[in-house]
């Protein structure tokens, strides 16, 4: 997926490739060629104009207006890709109940980590000069409508993975942080995204170049610049 | 949080207010090329990134420089993630940074306060 020139570990590289095999195939609650088409409304957020003019604005919802574009998704799909691409530090969870009441909270988590997957590997690619890669083919098939009946309300938007009580390990790290449950009302959604994530940073013995300190810096960093809570 | 840990564990010392403050010096190694590398590349400055990476790369390496975008990568996804689910902070990570939430500024991003502020 990249250049062999560029010095990126084989694990990511293939990380990618899967990843981008991934989303082109059917998941459990949209088809391969509708994964597709949330990857390009995502791309195509980057410069819409109701977007940037909801960026400037003191809260967005004081703009309304149509997104740029046409799409075959439905509106409130289209709304929900274009605010996690552009503005996800101002998402709320009254935003978040609206967008539900026309979705489901399974197909929500689905998009949630179809976008999110290729936000990383468009990032990369454009940060190392690439472009974005060009998009697969679809491949045809059933969605799997498979998700975790198991998963619990725990004080998220969302049903996340079960699990123990808050333990921690002997670093003062939760042992199942929650971010590792978010997605875990959809198997493959959780799959997916940490499929793409996993090459890139641990939270412990970084296999970078950079140090372990370095790596906080720069991911906390990131997490300011996208208002991240987490 | 993870950033004062991994400054324990390497007996060092880093500003936590220089994440909000990029007038603050961080104390990290090359902080200051890795900060100029995230915020290009966070704020999809793709022409500023093609202009300071060769800089950068001459003053820090090109596997560094590369890795620092790596990771500024995989966080640009998982902040959205974090996001959109409106996870709470895990509970020993909630109870052991409220000072340092408070003093950064970080408590502001918090998802209640986000949306009793936005709506």
């Amino acid at each position: 997926m990249y250049p062999d020139h560029l010095p990126l570990s084989a694990q990511l590289n293939q990380a990618h490739a899967q990843a981008w095999q991934t989303i082109s195939a059917p998941g459990d609650f949209f088809t391969g060629a509708q994964r597709l088409e949330m990857v390009r409304v995502s791309r195509q957020s980057v410069d819409c104009k109701l977007c940037k003019a909801r960026q400037s604005a003191l809260s967005p919802n004081a703009i309304s207006g149509e997104h740029d574009g046409h799409s075959s998704l439905d509106d409130t799909i289209v709304e929900m890709i274009h605010r996690i691409r552009t503005d996800p530090g101002r998402l709320t969870k009254s935003w978040f109940d609206h967008t539900t009441q026309t979705i489901s909270k399974q197909a929500y988590v689905e998009i949630v980590s179809v976008v999110t997957s290729a936000v990383i590997i468009d990032t990369l690619h454009n940060s190392l000069g690439q472009g974005v890669p060009s998009l697969p083919l679809s491949i045809r098939g059933r969605v799997g409508k498979i998700f975790n009946q198991d998963a619990v309300e725990a004080g998220a938007w969302v049903p996340l993975l079960a699990a123990g009580a808050d333990t921690t390990d002997t670093d003062n790290l939760p042992e199942v942080p929650n971010i590792i449950r978010a997605l875990g009302l959809v198997p493959s959604a959780v799959a997916l995204f940490f499929g793409t994530f996993r090459p890139h940073y641990t939270l412990k013995d970084i296999q970078l170049s950079i140090s372990q300190s370095q790596a906080e810096f720069v991911a906390a960093r990131v997490s300011a610049m996208n208002e991240c809570f987490y | 949080m993870l950033l004062r840990a991994s400054g324990q564990n390497e007996n060092a010392s880093y500003n936590i207010n220089s994440i909000t403050d990029s007038q603050l010096e961080s104390g990290v190694k090359h902080g200051q090329h890795l900060r100029a590398l995230t915020e290009a590349a966070i704020s999809s400055d793709w022409l500023k990134l093609a202009e300071i990476r060769p800089q950068i790369e001459s003053a820090i390496g090109r596997q560094q420089t590369v890795d620092a975008l790596v990771v500024a990568s995989a966080f640009n996804g998982i902040t959205r993630v974090a996001d959109a689910t409106g996870i709470p902070l895990d509970d020993n990570v909630a109870l052991a940074t409220v000072t340092l939430r408070n003093e950064t500024g970080i408590q502001r991003f918090e998802y209640t306060e986000k949306s009793d502020r936005y709506g």
